[in-house]
């Protein structure tokens, strides 16, 4: 960030913040995701926050920066473990992008150090019950909400209303997906019956929860939640795809399903399992998405191409995983 | 054999090994990734050199139940392959001999091997 914008959101935040003399001590890039930039900001009297902004590229499924400042609010009054959100910034001239202002919080996410470790977020059970618990806070939050409109109307059907999205997003790919259709055709004819809708996080998995040796520090990436079935959430932690590697570990390669669903309350493992195939469709979906901006020209670039190569990874499991539950 | 040898499968290997062998350690650390990613894109592309065409087999058995890939998706959608249906069993093996033939290139531990 240059001198002029530094300067710029140094008089923005003396503003947001009340306090004249405040002063950006340092400010450093953190690894952040693909669509979003995360700026580590040092200000005077000690306070360690983040700034996040968008990338350049920004996928169009994600809300933006005011909308996941929103919902870092709400899960914060529901008392989900998030860094308190703190400033938004939805003037793109202070910048460059929107942008919001939030506590900085220790930890670690990396989604292989979080899988290997014996002792991240208290130890593996530990860590899943906490996980659980974390997941039933968010699902608290229901509609409808008049601060979270921009989530639009709530499905009637979460689980047909699924199958219909991703059915839309395959009829905007350039190519045919014969197995995420058999994998879909499958959902939609052992659909459950609807339950009654709640936020669901919609990306609650390894790598998007930081961690330390205590326990959760944070639950961060809200930019694709949405009002769904709450098993979805559970589905889509427990995963295979999301075990990276430590497969025997079936909440998201950190700990056990049991004591997942325990930290969680009550749970339909019918449910979790129809939406553990969902999440294999989605992922193939989005690795699809993310390996045609490498393929068009849109965004040339290794990480995107590589992504693609995981498809027939994830239908290979996809068609074992139909072959299973039409066999039961 | 007009082309010259070592081919396209066996410069990538070899180069690949060069990589992952002399130059990755002698990298920073925050390249590693970078290096890893080029070594697992030199992997995926030997393994696409080395494959016999396996394509025009396979849409000949796409255009046995069904027009063409786009056809075939649109009848599973539909329905049309359904567990009870004739032709599920063909189906789901197609789908089966499709993907397999995909991982074998893109990722072969999803079939339980490399």
């Amino acid at each position: 960030m240059d001198e002029a914008r530094r300067a710029r959101l140094t008089a923005w935040l003396r503003a947001a913040s009340g306090d004249p003399a405040l002063v950006i001590e340092k400010m450093a890039l953190l690894s952040g995701g693909a669509i979003q930039q995360n700026w580590a900001v040092d200000v005077s009297d000690g306070r360690a926050w983040v700034l996040r902004t968008d990338n350049a590229a920004t996928l169009a499924v994600s809300h933006g920066r005011a909308q996941e400042f929103a919902l870092l609010r709400a899960a914060f009054a529901a008392g989900v473990t998030v860094p308190e959100p703190l400033f938004l910034c939805e003037d793109a001239a202070v910048t460059g992008a929107p942008f919001f202002v939030m506590r900085r919080v220790a930890g670690t996410a990396a989604a292989h150090r979080v899988v290997r470790s014996e002792t991240l977020g208290g130890g593996r059970e530990a860590c899943v019950r906490a996980l659980g618990r974390e997941l039933a806070r968010i699902h608290t939050i229901r509609p409808p909400r008049s601060d979270l409109a921009f989530l639009g109307e709530p499905p009637v059907d979460a689980c047909r209303a699924f199958v219909a999205d991703q059915r839309a997003a395959l009829d905007r790919q350039r190519t045919p997906r014969p197995v995420l259709e058999w994998g879909l055709r499958h959902l939609e004819r052992t659909a459950p019956p609807p339950v009654p809708v709640t936020l669901c996080h919609n990306d609650f998995r390894t790598g998007n929860i930081m961690l330390d040796e205590q326990g959760v520090t944070a639950v961060l990436d809200w930019e694709f939640s949405l009002w769904g079935d709450p098993h979805a959430d559970l589905g889509w932690l427990c995963a295979k795809c999301w075990r990276f590697g430590s497969d025997a570990q079936e909440a998201g390669g950190i700990g056990p399903r049991a004591a997942l669903y325990e930290g969680y309350g009550d749970v339909d493992d019918a449910r979790v399992r129809w939406w553990e195939l969902g999440a294999h469709i989605r992922w193939a979906s989005i690795a699809v998405d993310q390996a045609e901006r490498h393929i068009s020209g849109v965004e040339r670039n290794l990480e995107l191409a590589l992504t693609g190569h995981m498809v027939p990874g994830l239908e290979w499991e996809i068609l074992r995983m139909v072959e299973v539950r039409d066999a039961a | 054999m007009l082309r010259e040898e070592p081919g396209a499968a066996d410069l990538l290997a070899t180069a690949r090994e060069v990589l992952l062998n002399e130059l990755l350690p002698a990298l920073p650390p925050d390249k590693a990734f970078a290096a890893r990613m080029v070594a697992n894109a030199m992997a995926i592309a030997a393994r696409d050199a080395g494959l016999d065409a396996w394509e025009p087999g396979a849409l000949a058995r796409i255009a046995a139940l069904a027009s063409d890939a786009r056809g075939f998706a649109a009848a599973i959608r539909a329905g049309r392959f359904d567990p009870g249906t004739p032709d599920h069993s063909a189906a789901a093996a197609l789908l089966d001999d499709l993907t397999r033939a995909r991982c074998v290139v893109s990722a072969p531990r999803a079939l339980g091997k490399g």
